[in-house]
């Protein structure tokens, strides 16, 4: 498949549209859980765009970008869900607007 | 041509299984929507020529990272939200926002304000474009630093899980 | 992609379909004899000569039970997750080659259903997927003790996939190609598991493990979890976990034989049949195993895998890779 017969602009746009459903979750979404779920949909929009770039200009750096972005996304994520669990076990809620003071 | 056909088939499915990320109120099926994406997307990975990607997209992401969410959230069973789309001054500010964001990608990318200096049709690709060989080479050479950094910063967040998920802080 | 191409590949694939589903009630009569036999019973001998058609009978009667969906289950996840193993299983055997390449009517015809340059990495992300039909039908139960089986064998197949995704990477530093066809060609004169013998035995502790197999079969550990993830499933569903099980048995033993054992690899007689005969003998395997040790307590598992199985699999791979780099 030497040939892209798909336009560049044509991924652009499908990790346009990811990204923006991502950030409507990250608005309207109040669990944690969920708002977690579409950062990391929202990331993947990203990686979309990087490896459709790197396709264009025959170039493999963005492959490795995106790479990198996975493995932060693991550590966020093993992270985030430890933060989670911690808080659910203290305030049995998983909803972010309940979890909004400094002191336990 | 097989590969317009198979990349609508990959982007139309991406982007339903992204609504239903975001619109379902069970956050299992919620999380098994976000695994429709990945795969989606792993396809999309495929198409462009990065199978190396593709096939850790699935294994690490999919494989991995999602059974770790799936894990959480069926250890914390979490209630399904109160109606997701009860009018909220928030959240009609959070889908003006949302809105507007897109609006500026869609400007960048139909005007291709952001495109300079990339080629206005993909290249004839070297051989080897995307196999995982080529990935190795340039990772552990032009892109060495990065890596090992990212493996410190990975050993930083395995510490940091496990102090948060012990039970006593001492 | 012409027509020769077409046919052979609907061929093989049909070949592998018909061999699995034909295969696995003759590996559960093989087991229950099997088993029988090592705890001085005679196993089944009713049906059929030697008891031959006795899963077949079993499997006739699931067909023919009363399919249930429990109330409060989610249906939808109900439905799909029993599907989801058996996929991913046959998925993986797609990548593992079964005989060397032969020659029919002027065409040379890899004797695997396709070789792709990523098999490895493949086989990995399709087995790391199984885990969602057990998770999933776990979880859509709505039940107590599936739900536990499932958050049991979810943990579990998350730890054991490192080290065996890192057993097989000691390999794949010493051959450096990740097609699974040129792993086996590597090994016509000395078969891995001599170099790589501690490789082998972690991979093969780990693929027992992630086929929840005796004796780490924690997701369904009916002393303790009636019968774990597939407690409220019955008829045609319970079958495909079933089904899945045994395709799985197949895979991790197939990529055993491929990555350790010389795959089609043999004296005398066609590589074919020296691809089965290893397969029977690793089949044996796994079922010595169960008539033999105990199920393991669920902390040691967990302990077993993370502070043994992974520090072993790294330490390997660092002195493969000082090996090789040392001699390169």
């Amino acid at each position: 498949m030497q040939t892209l017969s798909v336009p560049l602009e044509a991924y652009q746009l499908v990790a346009a549209l990811l990204f923006t459903i991502g950030l409507i979750g990250v608005l309207v979404r109040r669990s944690a859980l969920i708002i977690f779920m579409s950062i990391e949909l929202m990331l993947n929009a990203v990686n979309l765009s990087f490896v459709a770039f790197s396709r264009q200009h025959g170039q493999m750096d963005g492959q490795i970008f995106v790479f990198f972005v996975m493995s932060v996304a693991a550590a966020e994520v093993a992270v985030g869900l430890a933060i989670l669990v911690a808080i659910f076990r203290n305030r049995e809620t998983a909803n972010v607007d309940e979890v909004h003071l400094l002191k336990g | 041509m097989l590969e317009p056909v198979l990349f609508a088939l990959f982007s139309v499915s991406a982007v339903v299984f992204a609504f239903n990320v975001v619109f379902r109120r069970n956050a299992v099926h919620c999380a098994l929507h976000l695994v429709g994406v990945l795969l989606s997307l792993s396809g999309m990975f495929v198409l462009l020529n990065a199978q190396f990607i593709a096939a850790i997209q699935i294994l690490i992401y999919a494989g991995a990272i999602m059974v770790l969410f799936l894990f959480v959230v069926m250890l914390l069973n979490v209630k399904g939200e109160a109606p997701l789309l009860t009018p909220g001054a928030w959240k009609g500010f959070g889908f003006f926002f949302a809105l507007i964001v897109f609006v500026e990608l869609l400007y960048i990318v139909l005007s291709q304000g952001g495109t300079e200096g990339t080629p206005a049709a993909a290249v004839p690709l070297p051989p080897g474009f995307g196999s995982p060989a080529e990935i190795g080479r340039i990772l552990y050479s032009t892109w060495l630093f990065p890596f090992e950094v990212t493996s410190i910063l990975l050993l930083i967040a395995v510490i940091g899980a496990v102090v948060l998920a012990k039970r006593k802080f001492a | 992609m012409d027509a020769t191409f077409l046919i052979a590949s609907a061929v093989k694939v049909l070949v592998v379909l018909g061999f699995v589903l034909l295969g696995v009630p003759l590996i559960v009569w093989m087991e229950r004899k099997v088993i029988g036999h090592m705890q001085d019973r005679i196993g089944p001998q009713r049906v059929g000569p030697f008891g031959l058609l006795q899963t077949i009978a079993d499997g006739i009667k699931l067909f023919f039970k009363e399919d249930i969906v429990p109330d409060g289950a989610d249906r939808v996840v109900f439905i799909i997750a029993p599907a989801l193993p058996v996929i991913t299983a046959f998925l993986a055997l797609a990548v593992i080659p079964f005989g060397d390449t032969v020659r029919v009517a002027g065409h040379d015809i890899p004797l695997q259903i396709t070789d792709v340059n990523i098999a490895v990495l493949w086989i990995l992300g399709t087995t790391s997927m199984g885990v969602y039909g057990i998770v999933l039908g776990g979880w859509a139960s709505n039940s107590k003790y599936p739900l536990l089986g499932g958050l049991r064998s979810s943990a579990q197949m998350i730890s054991y996939e490192l080290a065996q995704g890192i057993s097989l990477v000691s390999v794949i530093v010493m051959t450096g190609t990740l097609s699974l066809a040129s792993i086996v060609r590597q090994q016509e004169h000395l078969w891995f598991i001599v170099p790589q013998f501690f490789a082998f035995v972690i991979y093969i502790l780990c693929g027992i493990a992630e086929t929840n197999r005796a004796p780490f079969d924690l997701a369904e550990a009916e002393t303790e979890l009636v019968a774990g993830f597939h407690t409220e499933f019955s008829s045609m569903k319970f079958a495909l976990y079933f089904l899945a099980e045994y395709a799985n048995m197949m895979v991790v033993s197939g990529i055993a034989i491929s990555v350790f054992f010389g795959g089609w690899h043999g004296p005398f007689l066609p590589p074919v049949v020296w691809f089965l005969i290893k397969l029977s003998l690793f089949l044996f395997f796994y079922v010595w195993l169960r008539a033999t040790f105990p199920r393991l307590r669920y902390d040691q598992l967990m302990a077993f895998g993370w502070k043994v199985l992974l520090p072993a699999s790294l330490l390997n791979l660092t002195v493969t890779a000082l090996v090789v780099g040392l001699t390169a």
